[in-house]
């Protein structure tokens, strides 16, 4: 119903209430499967006003349609609320609203709470529900769990693994008549007994000499903080583990569960010695310690792929291989096993999993499903002491459901440590252990400081006051009228990061411009040093040479760092006239800059826990690292950019032309001083001759 | 309306070379649809790589003083060098996308995203991405927007070059003497061809193989060689 593009063809027609869908921007509002895939603003309220700037609605009308879309959602927060600070069940409920905004006909849903906690999933389910009947929505949900959403639907179909109909109506009349073969395929039908995990084939894993419940791993007081780095440069830390303790015994299977954000998959990274702790110890049992060093955090990359496995939440992207049979090798070539027997057992693995047709398939064109499949089997078949899988059950049907609870217990029962986060039922009721984690006391905000001057100017003045100063470099003749100007500049930033006011002072703003200008002035050494061999050996131009480049980047280290990322869209729209889609697209990717930093570190992990992680002592090794992690990092940041595309064309961005926009883009005094103020040196550099 | 809106179906309708039915393709497979028509998934895929690239640059930005450094003691236009890696993103935006200006805003964005967190070069950033962006989009008007093989990514990669050798003449070097000042842009020239196109390209294949650029031209040229 979504004009999607993407490789793939279609043939026959969909009509929407006699016409074709798109006919009316956001006639079909569409909720992702993965929470925040479809985010496109800073904040709550602007994103969903998103829709309603792609028709081209008048400013005015916004805040009404947006108040009600989000009371609609029972989203109450303040609408400047940041976007990323939302949880996995409001960030769906959000893309409710912004598809509720523009009063769509149909909602389509892709699996929206499959990797949300069971709290948030009724949530959405609740919303979904009540929007769905007080609008006279029809809605479409896209699940393969049927249980929690069967008492809203009216109208259940079936579809084959060939993508044909095998069964369609009312929802007691289809599971009457086909719940059982329903089940046999694989659904999950509610009121069938959770699957048994089918074992695996005798002698894949070998019995270990390990006894049952010794200690294989022991973590104490584990604290983890992480930070994400904003665009500006400022980082924002937040508490993700607080003192939790943890063991994990040989020969059991540990389920640890909680809330979304509760930091279930970073106290499982840190388990696995794959985060650095700002507290704690982490130790693996003695006898699997490295010339006595029992913390996974200090081993060595193949060490630690011998001992510890993990098996990532996001599949795809850590893939390393060409062919799914190389990418369940890897670990054990890294590790140096003999090729022939973990063939053997690779094999049976991916026999096991469904997998055994794809051997040489390339593990990057698979399914979402079997890409964790695989996952699993490249992660546990060199038969690690110690497993941490995150999330390992999401979008398991019942029978691959129960073959990857088969290889966690047949390695459980060959003496492995498992340690699993989920918030699949099925899963915790048969773990030996459960620990549940709750989301760690943070630390109060700051308190509001007062702001530099400089901060009150809109982000084209900052930037226009920061290009002023290359003329000013470049008109400069002598070295006595570039040290004159640089003064005056220096006077300038001194003015501009000047706080007025009362509260608190802010802190850092001279070490801030230091920090920044000190790399300009290794600049500045290097371009004179240059100038002077190459330009004569004069020690006068040479001196004018540095200064230039100092002229030209102190305005920058004071000016740049003020702009504001969220707001330079709305000026560049609205101030400069640049076309609206290309300015939105550029906004909308600045949005998601601090993630690219996380998905790098995240394969980086993937690499060094499977033993293929760079070494220093090896610099081809550094080099393999760095081209895989960019093309990683790019690979998963344009499948965003596809998502992303398909969320907002589904709300009117394909045919936005005449967009309006939600926030205004003003230009205060300020910004006139900041751009006066920038002409003086320049002026100075012209007239002082 | 009858199907999607893929490089599949509408490169038939778009190539000139031959009416016959699915011939041997020969040359690269141009943008779908009309040439100036941006989709949603073109901008913001060129947006993404652009900010990816940002995020790159801005590392770069750290890690290359110490071989620059090591490049300029031995012969000051060899930091040409280490500039040609920030030629990069135009290559690939370009040679993904396809379209009249992907190459010159795909540089800029990566250009605007490293300045901001702040590097040692301050707003000249975002005018050399303008110019390198600039300049391997000339290379792609040239080709008519038709070639997009390794030959094209050469080309950008050292087309991206020139124009910025001349503003650094102005702003950093303008007081060498001019067979240095020539010996700098053919050094960033030839590096460009190289490091930013050579590797542009490979990485360019790289995606696709990967299966990443599924909505594009490079993907379906990517599908075709693996289906022969």
């Amino acid at each position: 119903m979504l004009e999607v593009a993407d490789s793939g063809e279609r043939g026959g027609t969909v009509l929407l209430d006699g016409a074709v869908p798109g006919t009316r921007a956001g006639d079909v509002g569409l909720v992702l499967q993965e929470p925040g895939a479809g985010i496109v603003s800073a904040t709550v309220g602007r994103d969903v006003a998103f829709g309603l700037e792609n028709i081209g609605m008048p400013r005015a009308d916004m805040p009404a349609r947006v108040a009600a879309a989000l009371a609609a959602v029972d989203l109450t927060m303040p609408q400047d609320t940041p976007t990323f600070a939302l949880s996995g069940g409001e960030q769906q409920r959000l893309a409710l609203a912004g598809a509720l905004a523009l009063e769509p006909a149909v909602l389509l849903l892709d699996e929206p709470t499959a990797m949300l906690d069971p709290v948030n999933a009724e949530s959405v389910r609740r919303t979904v529900d009540e929007v769905t009947r007080s609008r006279g929505l029809t809605t479409v949900v896209v699940e393969h769990r049927l249980g929690p959403w069967l008492d809203l639907v009216d109208w259940l179909v079936v579809l084959d693994p060939t993508g044909r109909v095998v069964a369609d109506g009312e929802p007691a009349s289809v599971l009457a008549l086909h719940g059982e073969s329903l089940a046999a395929q694989g659904i999950w039908v509610p009121g069938f007994p959770d699957p048994q995990p089918r074992g695996i084939p005798a002698g894949v894993f070998e019995p270990s000499s390990t006894g049952a419940n010794v200690l294989t791993l022991d973590a104490a007081d584990v604290t983890i903080r992480r930070s994400v780095r904003a665009l500006d440069g400022s980082t924002r830390t937040t508490v993700a583990v607080q003192d939790q303790w943890f063991q994990a015994r040989a020969g059991q299977v540990h389920a640890l569960v909680g809330p979304s954000g509760a930091g279930k998959s970073t106290l499982l990274l840190a388990l696995a010695g794959l985060l650095r702790r700002q507290g704690g110890e982490v130790r693996l049992r003695p006898d699997l310690a490295v010339d006595g060093q029992r913390d996974p955090r200090e081993l060595g990359t193949i060490d630690l792929a011998r001992r510890v496995a993990w098996v990532p939440q996001w599949a795809s992207s850590t893939i390393v291989s060409h062919t799914v049979l190389d990418e369940v090798m890897t670990t054990s070539r890294a590790v140096g096993l003999v090729e022939s027997e973990a063939r053997v057992r690779a094999r049976a693995l991916l026999a096991h999993l469904g997998l055994a047709h794809l051997e040489q398939a390339d593990p990057r064109h698979l399914s979402g499903g079997e890409q964790r499949r695989l996952a699993v089997a490249s992660a546990v078949v060199h038969q690690p002491a110690l497993v941490c899988a995150d999330e390992a059950t999401v979008g398991q049907d019942r029978l691959t459901w129960a073959a990857v609870m088969g290889i966690v217990e047949g390695l459980r029962d060959t003496g492995a440590a498992i340690v699993l986060t989920t918030h699949d039922d099925a899963v915790t009721t048969r773990a030996d252990a459960v620990t549940v984690i709750e989301r760690p006391v943070q630390p109060p905000p700051a308190p509001v400081r007062r702001r530099p001057l400089v901060a009150r100017a809109g982000p084209l003045s900052l930037l226009a006051g920061a290009s002023l100063a290359i003329p000013a470099g470049v008109v400069s003749p002598r070295w006595s009228t570039s040290l004159l100007v640089l003064s005056v500049q220096a006077v300038l930033a001194v003015i501009a990061l000047w706080a007025p006011g009362r509260g608190p002072a802010p802190t850092g703003r001279l070490r801030g411009v230091l920090l920044r200008l000190g790399p300009g002035v290794l600049g500045a050494l290097s371009v004179a040093w240059s100038t002077w061999l190459l330009g004569g050996h004069e020690g006068g131009t040479a001196f004018t040479a540095g200064l230039r480049v100092l002229i030209i980047v102190l305005p920058s280290a004071v000016l740049i760092q003020h702009v504001d990322a969220d707001a330079l869209g709305d000026h560049l729209g609205q101030r400069l006239r640049l076309p609206a889609r290309p300015v939105v697209a550029v906004a909308a990717a600045l949005q998601r800059v601090h993630t690219f930093g996380e998905i790098w570190s995240e394969i980086a992990r993937a690499r060094r826990v499977r033993g293929i992680g760079a070494t220093a002592r090896s610099p081809r090794s550094v080099l393999a690292e760095l081209w895989a992690l960019t093309l990683g990092m790019l690979v998963r940041s344009l499948q965003s950019a596809a998502a992303l595309a398909v969320a907002m064309d589904s709300r009117g961005f394909a045919t936005a032309y005449r967009r309006t926009w939600a926030a205004p883009a003003p230009w205060r005094r300020a910004d006139w001083l900041v751009v006066a103020a920038s002409l003086v040196p320049l002026a100075v550099a012209v007239l002082v001759r | 309306m009858s199907t999607t809106n893929t490089p599949a179906t509408s490169a038939g309708s778009t190539s000139s070379t031959s009416p016959t039915s699915t011939p041997p393709r020969r040359g690269s497979i141009r943008a779908s649809g009309q040439l100036w028509g941006w989709r949603t998934v073109d901008l913001l895929t060129v947006s993404f790589l652009g900010a990816a690239f940002g995020v790159a640059y801005w590392a770069w930005g750290l890690a290359y003083t110490a071989p620059a450094a090591g490049l300029e003691a031995l012969f000051p236009p060899l930091q040409g060098i280490t500039g040609a890696p920030w030629l990069m993103a135009g290559v690939v935006g370009g040679l993904v996308i396809r379209r009249p200006g992907s190459a010159l805003l795909c540089e800029v964005v990566a250009a605007l995203v490293s300045m901001l967190p702040g590097t040692k070069w301050g707003f000249t950033t975002l005018v050399s991405g303008i110019l390198q962006g600039l300049g391997a989009e000339i290379a792609f008007l040239l080709l008519g927007y038709a070639a997009f093989g390794l030959g094209a990514a050469l080309l950008a990669g050292a087309l991206s070059a020139p124009l910025e050798a001349l503003y650094e003449w102005q702003t950093w070097w303008t007081d060498w003497d001019l067979g240095y000042k020539l010996a700098y842009a053919g050094i960033l020239t030839v590096a460009g061809a190289i490091i930013a196109g050579g590797l542009g390209w490979l990485l360019t294949r790289g995606l696709a193989r990967a299966g990443a650029l599924g909505a594009f031209p490079a993907g379906q040229e990517a599908r075709e060689s693996h289906a022969v």
